[in-house]
């Protein structure tokens, strides 16, 4: 298709379009101007006052953003340098870490996180290093029972005698006596790695193994148990002698440790009512197991027949196992059948701990402190009673009314495990 | 004695000098806020970015958005402003920036809600005549078949009559990228018309009324 004469030249038809759009467009009149001008005057006080607005709140905005990034950023570096929180009971740590009994009930180490550490009584051993990532305690002499709460990020470290427990998320426990050079370990969860004179390099327990050295004899023993075994077990574990020597099939330290059946030895029933030998369980770490024989025995009925001992036992069993309830309920059926046992009275200061732990009732154990301190002046817990009440008082009343426990303590404990709080108390105040 | 009386004619001219003043007094009062320095910038300059925007969009209405929207912009950063010499291109700068945002915008919101372009456009031109309103209406719905940076640089050169390195500086472009925006628009406006036998009748009406 041609273009022809007649018909317009696009570029001229362009620019005839584009001259028309030019002059078609009228001039703003002076009218339409100053309605634009107010318009503008309202746009721009409006926008001023939208502006301030958004300045303020993202003023705001970012002081709150701020704020919570300081407060994260403290909480995590916080957590991150602060060591593992723990509490000690029944005795205290002295200088260079070691563990003091305070009585002849034995001592508990119960850290934040869960894990806990029980010396049986006589058992010596040093509190080597606490962090943020875990603990290394030693026993020198005794037994102990670990029960750690599994975390890929801590590592627990166990020393007993030449022997080195690594840990991670496990219960067992451990022994080490000096005068015979035997070590023992019976792992009741999880799995453990044991470094020491053992042939064959590091050796690795899992849950159910039962590990004998004795290196005066040269002899490494790795037996297998049931969970019927390790009830057993436990209830012979106490003393490490009755250890039947048929069990102790040796094997020269040069040989591998061959993990070996075991036979049950003769014992009397583990859930009899009379045999309950839960001071025992408790001594192995087993607190599952006493709690298990209350749920399945019922709770008032194990209260109205276990023996004071037992219920003492329980009472450490349900605290270890933070149920606080049944702890409380087994300390008072200790007041109230057995009021005039030696328990009893130790009785009156864990169920000020018990208060202590339930939450919200922190003035609640005051009382049984006061109680203790008044029946057992000298007690093996005095000094503890003393010093968590200061703690208490400190934390309901404040610091003003606990000064005078402070100096109480002081005059009264001068190097107990608490002293140390009393003097920055009377320092700040 | 008396002198006869010369027939010299008189004019005020206002020399460069005194411009550059008022727009540096006119600067300084808009930096801090004054109200005649405000009023004096808008009666000066608004009527100009308003034809520029009419012109470019083919909407009275947009146009005076463009305008408050220009004004508005240019009152909060006019602290920038370096030589108050350039108010009228600064200003200017800034309107050329919102036209072409506001085409963008017409092309996506056009483009999302499946509608005519040209449906979104409300001509009130000063022509008379139907044809000419007809003309221009249908000249404008091709222009809308531009993309945004073709039909600004279109506009400007052929509407604004800026030379191609005002259209670069204002749209901040090169001037190569003017050149050939220029040419690809016009060629294809030239395609579209051309195949459209209406706008061969209608541009001789319009040569016959004009």
């Amino acid at each position: 298709m041609t273009t022809s004469s007649h018909e317009p030249n696009p570029s001229k038809m362009l620019t005839a379009l584009a001259n028309l759009g030019r002059d078609g467009v009228k001039r703003l009149t002076r009218a339409e101007l100053d309605r634009g001008l107010n318009a503008l005057h309202d746009r721009m006080i409006t926008g001023e006052a939208r502006r301030r607005g958004l300045f303020r709140w993202s003023v705001i905005g970012a002081a709150v953003i701020m704020s919570t990034l300081a407060i994260l950023h403290w909480r995590a570096a916080s957590v991150s340098v602060r060591a593992l929180a723990y509490q000690i009971e029944g005795g205290r740590v002295v200088e260079g870490g070691y563990l003091r009994e305070a009585g002849h009930s034995g001592m508990a180490l119960l850290f934040e996180e869960g894990s806990t550490f029980v010396l049986t009584p006589g058992t010596r051993g040093r509190l080597r290093a606490v962090n943020k990532e875990g603990a290394r305690v030693t026993i020198d002499s005794g037994k102990a029972l670990f029960r750690i709460t599994p975390s890929n990020d801590r590592h627990w470290w166990v020393e007993s005698g030449p022997f080195l427990i690594t840990v991670k998320g496990t219960v067992f426990v451990a022994s080490w006596e000096p005068t015979t050079e035997r070590f023992e370990l019976r792992l009741q969860q999880g799995s453990v790695v044991v470094s020491g004179p053992v042939s064959g390099g590091d050796l690795t327990l899992r849950a159910g193994q039962h590990l004998v050295v004795n290196l005066a004899k040269a002899e490494t023993l790795i037996t297998e148990e049931t969970p019927q075994d390790a009830a057993i077990m436990s209830a012979s574990a106490v003393e490490p002698s009755s250890v039947p020597p048929t069990q102790q099939a040796s094997s020269a330290r040069s040989e591998p440790a061959v993990p070996q059946p075991r036979t049950p030895v003769t014992t009397p029933p583990v859930n009899s009512d009379s045999e309950r030998h839960w001071a025992q369980k408790l001594a192995n770490g087993q607190w599952d197991r006493i709690l298990e024989d209350v749920d399945r025995t019922g709770v008032d009925a194990t209260l109205n027949a276990a023996s004071s001992e037992d219920l003492f036992a329980l009472a450490n069993a349900a605290r270890y196992s933070r149920r606080t309830e049944l702890a409380r309920d087994a300390l008072l059926a200790e007041r109230r059948r057995f009021p005039n046992s030696p328990r009893a009275l130790d009785a009156l200061f864990l169920l000020g701990r018990v208060e202590e732990s339930r939450g919200g009732r922190l003035s609640r154990a005051i009382p049984w402190y006061d109680e203790y301190l008044a029946l057992a002046p000298s007690g093996s817990y005095a000094a503890e009673a003393l010093g968590r009440k200061m703690i208490v008082t400190k934390e309901t009343g404040g610091a003003t009314q606990a000064r005078a426990i402070a100096e109480e303590y002081l005059r009264r404990f001068p190097k107990g495990s608490y002293a140390g709080t009393a003097r920055t108390l009377l320092r700040v105040h | 004695m008396p002198s006869s009386r010369s027939r010299v004619s008189l004019s005020l001219v206002v020399s460069q000098g005194r411009q550059e003043t008022c727009n540096a007094e006119l600067v300084r009062g808009l930096i801090s806020g004054e109200g005649w320095a405000i009023g004096e910038t808008w009666h000066r300059f608004a009527p100009m970015v308003s034809m520029m925007a009419e012109r470019c969009l083919g909407s009275r209405s947009e146009a005076e958005d463009i305008c408050q929207e220009v004004f508005y912009r240019m009152l909060r950063r006019v602290k920038s402003l370096r030589e108050p010499d350039r108010l009228r291109s600064y200003i200017y700068s800034f309107a050329v920036r919102v036209v072409r945002n506001a085409l963008r915008r017409r092309k996506v919101r056009a483009w999302l809600s499946f509608d005519e372009p040209e449906n979104l456009v409300d001509l009130t031109w000063e022509a008379p005549d139907m044809e000419s309103r007809d003309l221009l209406r249908r000249f404008h719905r091709l222009l809308d078949r531009l993309t945004p940076r073709d039909r600004l640089v279109f506009s400007l050169r052929r509407m604004e009559s800026m030379t191609v390195e005002e259209i670069a500086r204002a749209m901040d472009i090169s001037e190569s990228t003017v050149k050939r925006s220029m040419a690809h628009a016009t060629e294809r406006l030239s395609t579209w018309m051309d195949d459209d036998p209406g706008f061969s009748g209608l541009v001789e009406t319009l040569r016959e009324v004009r």
